[in-house]
């Protein structure tokens, strides 16, 4: 729809933040660099994927991983950042947060509203971004809340704090679609007496929903067929953004996220996505899926939920801390996530709780927090873990990450620094000090088409 | 009467925790029938911390009738008949002490029915004692205690300006009374305008609206209870001539804390509220703790000069936009640098309150600043003394009560699991619904397959 048209504001926005960048960057005076290569050495590197290297290589070109490992073969040109008794990780990422939204986060005036999009609420200078990326947050994924049964489609960022709107989102990355049941949209509707105040109605809605989009898809497949034929008659049907969006979801162009607690509504959930014959890509919350884990687990279903949160309502009574490392002994694949601009600011701390919790491996740990929902996002192939051929996003911790004494030193987004602990004057939301270490990476890519 | 309650545990086993222990009944909840601890205990092997006298590599603890009668070395002498606890490889130290949380006043906080949380039909309730609300069976204080918490000030939630009177409990006992240590043993006073009983703006039809007259309303209270004091010293005089000044419940409570004999929590965020708080404190002799600071960094200097302790209970809120990212974190140490007493409290503004996590508060405070033997008093020895019962809690010292965790770990890391609590010398059974819930549902997890 606006697609072209915001492709253009991006390529402006690029334009002007690297003009922005020339005013009150720490190379004021300079030209951005060419793309240059480093490498990191000598740290203590958890690559997510393949183990931790110890006194392992990282080497970064034009911001992307080119090589990684005990050695790697960069040229000799390139700078050499020595992370000696320093730990390396993939860009924390958080596959559910609503920063940056300000107080448009529900359009809670109807049960479905489908064609909302979070991209039209993001607030690029919110200082929630900068004290994530304070955290290791290099990924996050902007959910609406949860106070509507199909509440809109989400955006992704990278947290390239200080850059404008455009720049930092992350270049196609797949749409999301945010979906909620239970006691959220049961409150808020019931509240004012109208559907849904059950589950019963919850369930209803969604149910309604899909077969208003089947007929929407029917009529539109009706007109193609007769345009198809040569019917100059044929009459386009009349486009409606909220069907159009419904229908993407059956046609499988919507990553669904759910917000939903108990067992008995993952099961629902499941149930109506084969009814309709879509996929969901995660369960986010999730708090009772230790006691299904078995059966969710084979319909490829994630969950991307809470450490350790519990009691804060009713179904989130039976929750425990184990339910992360119990459903990924069941073949779950987990996520942690914030939900929260205070716990944004530690998930690393939160991955390190699920060793306490259940015995995961370090490994296992990590992977909630880098590889797992960059899955839940669509973007893995791109970020999450330190491969070669990936983006450069990755954070130097002071001591290991899953200890509760790790502070973030250095965060890498495509090669740039943008959060490094040892500069002058660093800390507070007005410095915008990114260091052009592998050129400014704000690429040219299409973004992807839910944004 | 043996065989019967042998009996009424294995049944309560069966129920707990259906048909996995059906075949071989266990008992797993708190054996709250059994009024006396095991005589004694020693404890061998551990790591002592123990806050007043250093580590102790290889020491030895001796638990004897519910206190500590020996700290020593591996040489001191194991009394006959004693139950050995084996600590090799494990950490010993004191039960931590949760300098503020809700504990007791609320079950699930989305549930009004449930929450006895603030009595907000006035904003001066001093009258209000959180021991009358005390649900000493709540499902939340096991899930606590088993992260080694064994002490807590349960204190009113801060809507009004005097909550209330906060009560010390122990986090195990078989009834309310076993629990309660000290009643009334501080007064929750809070000076933070943003979250006064109508919240500021839209709402705050109704005095006070305003810190004016949050402080006006204050110092009249002190004024007429001072009054009342005066026509009760003047009725207790021989040549009184007419009736004694009629019981006021609310002027009454207030009496010890006008005399200075205990100690009024006095929370307050922003700087300016600090500073007229205190000048109301001072002016009314009120013997202070303060609570939070949190946004109140260029008055440190000042605040170290009142000769207060700091709780610093909200070492997670996200700072301001004009404060640094890390100027929360930082806070505890750059009040202990100062020479202020401080203390942790798990209440901070997160979704919901959850004590378990007290110590990694303190953990978080080290990797920004705060020397790890520090960290340690304050969870331990230094609210003790705040409120005035180190001589029986706080540290391994002979003669203290014998509330003693043994970890496999430090305790303020995230990765540290818990493995024995002792609460009055009892060692607890390490259980809670969570665990429970755990056990139910475990048998369904496949072999761990590492992914």
């Amino acid at each position: 729809m606006y697609h072209a048209t915001l492709r253009n504001r991006r390529r402006q926005g690029i334009l002007a933040s690297t003009l922005a960048l020339s005013a009150i960057g720490l190379h004021a005076q300079a030209p951005p660099p060419a793309p240059t290569d480093f490498v990191i050495r000598n740290a203590t590197v958890m690559t997510a994927t393949h183990g931790t290297i110890d006194h392992g290589s990282v080497w970064v070109h034009a911001g992307k991983i080119a090589g990684v490992g005990p050695t790697v073969n960069a040229p000799s040109s390139a700078v050499v950042i020595d992370a000696s008794g320093k730990y390396l990780t993939p860009g924390i990422i958080d596959p559910h947060s609503h920063s940056a939204l300000g107080n448009d986060i529900n359009e809670a005036t109807s049960p479905v509203t489908p064609s909302m999009m979070m991209i039209d609420a993001f607030d690029n200078s919110d200082g929630a971004l900068y004290q994530a990326l304070a955290g290791g947050v290099t990924t996050e994924l902007l959910l609406h809340g949860s106070a509507n049964m199909i509440g809109g489609q989400a955006v992704v960022i990278k947290n390239k704090f200080g850059l404008s709107r455009e720049a930092m989102l992350f270049p196609n990355a797949p749409r999301s679609i945010k979906f909620a049941s239970g006691e959220n949209p049961k409150r808020v509707y019931g509240g004012r007496d109208q559907l849904p105040s059950t589950r019963m109605g919850n369930f209803e809605i969604m149910r309604q929903s899909f077969e208003d989009a089947k007929n929407y898809i029917a009529t539109q497949d009706a007109y193609q067929a007769k345009v198809v034929k040569g019917d100059k008659d044929a009459v386009a049907p009349k486009r409606d953004l909220k069907l159009e969006a419904l229908a993407d979801i059956l046609r499988g162009k919507l990553l669904v996220q759910i917000h939903c607690y108990r067992a008995d509504e993952f099961l629902t959930e499941e149930a109506i996505a084969r009814q309709y014959g879509y996929k969901i890509r995660a369960f986010h919350h999730a708090l009772e899926m230790y006691k299904v884990g078995d059966q969710i687990a084979p319909t490829g279903t994630a969950i991307a939920t809470f450490a350790d949160w519990w009691g804060y309502k009713d179904e989130a009574w039976d929750a425990i801390p184990w339910n992360a490392t119990m459903s990924m002994r069941e073949g779950v694949r987990v996520a942690l996530k914030s939900d929260s601009n205070d716990y944004i600011r530690r998930l690393n701390q939160e991955a390190g709780k699920m060793i306490h919790y259940g015995g995961a491996t370090e490994d296992e740990a990590i992977r909630m927090v880098t590889l797992n929902p960059a899955w839940i996002i669509g973007v893995d192939d791109k970020t999450g873990s330190i491969d070669t051929g990936k983006d450069a996003d990755l954070v130097i911790w002071n001591v290991d990450p899953l200890s509760t004494y790790a502070r973030a030193e250095k965060v890498y987004i495509d090669g740039d620094l943008f959060f490094d602990s040892s500069l002058p004057g660093f800390g507070t939301t007005h410095f915008h000090g990114v260091m052009h270490t592998s050129g400014f990476s704000g690429n040219d890519d299409e973004i992807g088409d839910g944004q | 009467m043996k065989n019967f309650k042998n009996t009424a545990l294995a049944l309560a086993a069966i129920t707990l925790t259906g048909i996995v222990t059906a075949q071989t009944p266990k008992f797993t909840g708190p054996n709250l029938t059994t009024t006396d601890p095991p005589k004694i205990i020693a404890i061998t092997g551990g790591k002592l911390l123990t806050i007043t006298h250093g580590t102790i590599d290889n020491g030895v603890l001796i638990l004897e009738n519910g206190r500590i009668t020996a700290v020593g070395t591996a040489g001191t002498a194991i009394p006959k008949g004693a139950q050995i606890f084996d600590a090799k490889g494990m950490t010993v130290y004191p039960g931590l002490f949760d300098a503020e949380t809700h504990l007791g006043l609320t079950e699930v906080e989305s549930d009004e029915n449930s929450n006895d949380l603030a009595e907000t039909s006035d904003e001066i309730m001093p009258q209000m004692r959180v021991v009358d609300a005390f649900h000493a069976e709540t499902v939340r204080i096991p899930v606590q205690r088993i992260n080694g918490v064994t002490t807590a000030i349960v204190a009113p939630a801060s809507e009004d300006t005097i909550a209330g009177q906060d009560a010390l409990i122990q986090l195990y006992g078989r009834d309310r009374n076993a629990m309660i240590v000290t009643p009334d043993i501080a007064l929750a006073m809070n000076f933070i305008g943003d979250v006064r009983r109508k919240g500021s703006g839209r709402g705050a039809s109704k005095f006070p609206s305003t810190r004016m007259g949050l402080a006006s309303q204050l110092r009249q209270t002190f004024l007429d209870a001072q009054n009342y004091m005066a026509e009760q010293a003047a009725a207790a005089k021989p040549d009184h001539k007419g009736p004694p000044p009629k019981v006021d419940l609310k002027f009454e409570a207030l009496i010890p804390y006008l005399k200075g004999e205990k100690p009024v929590v006095l929370a307050a965020d922003e700087s300016y509220e600090v500073e007229v708080a205190m000048s109301i404190a001072h002016e009314f002799h009120l013997k202070v703790i303060l609570n939070h600071v949190t946004h109140a960094q260029d008055l440190l200097d000042t605040i170290a000069s009142y000769k207060v302790s700091v709780i610093v209970g909200s070492i997670y809120s996200a700072p301001r936009p004009n404060e640094r990212y890390d100027a929360v974190y930082s806070l505890p140490a750059e009040l202990q640098k100062r020479g202020v007493k401080i203390a942790f409290s798990s209440l901070s503004d997160g979704p919901t309150s959850d004590s378990r996590n007290l110590p990694y508060a303190a953990g978080y405070a080290v990797a920004y600043g705060l020397p790890y033997d520090e960290a340690m008093k304050a969870l331990t020895l230094n609210p003790a003394e705040m409120f005035g019962v180190a001589d029986k809690q706080g540290s391994l010292d002979t003669g203290k009560v014998a509330n003693v965790v043994i970890a496999n770990g430090d305790p303020l890391d995230v990765r540290t699991s818990v493995q024995q609590v002792f609460i009055g010398g009892v060692p607890i059974p390490m259980t809670s619904r969570q665990t429970q819930l755990r056990d139910q549902y475990l048998p369904l997890s496949k072999t761990p397959t590492p992914k």
